[in-house]
């Protein structure tokens, strides 16, 4: 019994970085249609840079945070701007954008390899080798501090969406981008913000794995296919769907890990994916939309 | 006397159209055939001098991609559903072919239509629950797949696992021993490209490039767009498995870290919208196109890392600039030499 209540701490303890980091690519899904694909490989980016100021000048990861969320909010800018802006009303915008995204991992990819080596990282701030134990269990530190700041971050975006003007205007463009458009919302802008939030969250989601897991340029495929399933259980482009589907995926797949083993797991991701496309193509909390 | 000069100068004009048109439909046929025909005498220098190896290696290397990325083109390019998962039809036919080869002896290149076969009920079956959603949904489960395969192969006892299994070299002199496969693949490629051009003139086809148009158009005018689909969809494996089958015996080993990666999947994307894709030339041109970047790369640079970068900023640039490809872009402002219209 013991053992089954810790698999499910350690489980809902990654649940919050993986929900930290769908959320991001579900927000950019929902308001722009597009699936980044780049995702994983944004965040690997991002870890990376958590990673070489840390080495470089010894700034733990959680504090770098302030540096690396804003590097990737203007790399999400600039990225949306160059890319996507111009070509929005594509007909075939869906199919190009996930092809161009996964160009982008790519090419991402590449560079790190480039510059990195293959070599597996990780941050070694102090917290990252110590439990905290309470009674018989106990929760690695750095998940913890994981788990919380990405609890922090998904609650003030979902604060950010729902109080504020700008939020509302993400969520009108989200659901119908002609119908916001006629009442006034700028929705070229409403984008480019969106993806540069996006891309932020991924930036807060690699500062984070950089020292909950190692991480090497190649990784971000293993990520990205995690993300989507989320993603898509979740229900592409619902913030509370990807907040849900994270912690029920992270939960079944440790119970999974511990079963089974680790090899198994991220079959758990795959399966439950196209066992929902079977059942409920649109996710659990999907609206029907096309494309 | 004016009008006789008229008259003679008329038929000087109509005469050298027609014997242009006629030069120029020998082109047309001519050239690719030339290729051809080039192609299969290939193997015999290397029968007498022996130092083509290398050459014949790099042709049956765009055999191969041109197999894959024809038969992309039917779902991909006539049907308009991008599945970046065709790589595993390719693993079935070389497990399928292996493990069939260590248990019973049956050479691959026997069993490899059979292989084809099973690569497409395969489609025929994940077509049937992935072909539920569309767009961008149907992408994303075409990864999956992949990822899910290489997972499953990647664990399972009766595939070798990660070190995946050992095949025999054929039992030739090595100066002989690609051209068995050569000839294998060029016959494979040469149906599939042919196979591929009576699908797009079928009525079949016409129905998948409506699909591609506007799917709920098609759906309303009586097309039975979801049978289609997942025709088209077993369809486009079954001469993957067939070239996975021979392409395994070649290599003599198989790993899910060769034919399973997301990279393979995607690069026969690439290389079929890089020539253009729903074209009939278009993949063989991009892929014939893409291998020599690749090669120059590698040549030039050495490092597989800049390599990837190439790949995807060519893609990149050619999805956005000229997303209809090389073959596809020079059409439409009439520049296509006529031998590169094979549609």
């Amino acid at each position: 019994m013991i053992q089954v209540i810790q698999i499910l701490i350690l489980g809902i303890a990654l649940g919050g970085v993986y929900a930290l980091m769908s959320s991001g690519m579900t927000l950019i899904f929902g308001v722009m249609r597009i699936v980044n694909l780049a995702h994983s490989a944004f965040i690997v980016l991002a870890a990376y840079l958590a990673f070489f100021v840390f080495k470089t000048f010894n700034i733990d990861p959680i504090v770098s945070m302030a540096f690396t969320m804003p590097v990737m909010f203007l790399v999400g800018v600039i990225y949306y701007r160059l890319l996507f802006a111009s070509r929005a009303d594509n007909p075939r915008f869906a199919d190009i954008t996930v092809l161009v995204t996964f160009a982008t991992a790519l090419v991402i990819e590449g560079i790190l390899a480039f510059i990195f080596t293959g070599i597996y990282r990780s941050t070694t701030p102090t917290y990252a080798k110590t439990s905290i134990n309470f009674g018989p269990f106990f929760i690695p530190q750095s998940q913890l501090y994981a788990l919380i700041i990405s609890i922090v971050l998904i609650v003030g975006l979902w604060m950010f969406m729902r109080y504020t003007r700008i939020g509302n205007a993400i969520r009108a463009t989200m659901q119908n981008r002609n119908a916001a458009q006629v009442v006034g919302v700028n929705v070229t802008w409403i984008s480019t913000l969106s993806f540069g939030i996006g891309l932020a969250m991924a930036g807060a989601a690699g500062s984070l794995l950089s020292f909950v897991f190692t991480f090497y340029p190649a990784k971000h495929i293993a990520w990205i296919g995690m993300i989507m399933c989320l993603v898509v259980l979740g229900g592409m482009g619902s913030l509370v769907g990807a907040l849900v589907s994270s912690f029920l995926l992270a939960t079944a797949a440790a119970y999974v890990n511990f079963y089974f083993g680790a090899a198994w797991s991220p079959i758990t991701f795959y399966l439950s994916l196209f066992l929902i496309l079977l059942f409920r193509p649109q996710g659990l909390f999907g609206k029907k939309v096309e494309g | 006397m004016a009008e006789e000069l008229i008259q003679v100068d008329l038929k000087g004009k109509e005469g050298a159209i027609r014997v242009r048109s006629k030069v120029s439909l020998w082109l047309k046929r001519g050239i690719p055939l030339l290729i051809l025909a080039i192609l299969a005498l290939l193997p015999v220098f290397q029968i007498v001098e022996g130092t083509l190896n290398y050459w014949i290696h790099m042709l049956m290397y765009v055999f191969l991609y041109v197999i894959m990325s024809s038969s992309w083109n039917i779902i991909g390019g006539f049907a308009g559903y991008v599945s970046l998962g065709h790589n595993v039809f390719f693993a079935l036919g070389a497990y399928f072919a292996g493990m069939l080869f260590l248990a019973t002896r049956i050479s691959p290149f026997i069993s490899a239509p059979v292989a084809g076969l099973l690569a497409m009920g395969f489609g025929l079956l994940f077509g049937l629950i992935a072909l539920r959603t569309r767009g961008s949904t149907f992408i994303i489960s075409t990864i999956a797949l992949v990822l899910l395969m290489a997972e499953l192969f990647d664990n399972w006892k009766l595939t070798g696992g990660t070190n995946g299994l050992a095949l025999p070299l054929i039992d030739l002199p090595g100066q002989f021993a690609k051209i068995p496969y050569y000839y294998y693949l060029l016959v494979v490629m040469v149906l599939c490209v042919v196979a591929s051009y009576f699908i797009k003139h079928s009525k079949f086809g016409l129905a998948l490039r409506a699909i591609s148009q506007d799917e709920t158009k098609a759906e309303v005018a009586g097309i039975p767009t979801r049978k289609y689909k997942i025709l088209a969809f077993g369809l486009s494996g079954l001469f993957i498995g067939v070239a996975g089958a021979v392409w395994g015996s070649y290599l003599t080993y198989l790993r899910p870290s060769i034919f399973l990666t997301v990279s393979l999947g995607t690069s026969i994307v690439l290389n079929t919208i890089l020539g253009g894709k729903g074209t009939i030339a278009g993949p063989v041109v991009g892929t014939a196109i893409m291998i020599a970047v690749n090669e120059f790369v590698v040549a030039k640079l050495g490092a597989t890392e800049l390599n990837i970068v190439v790949t995807g900023l060519i893609l990149i640039f050619v999805l956005l600039f000229f997303p209809e490809g090389i073959v596809g872009s020079l059409k439409a402002r009439n520049k296509l030499p006529s031998f590169l219209d094979w549609d």
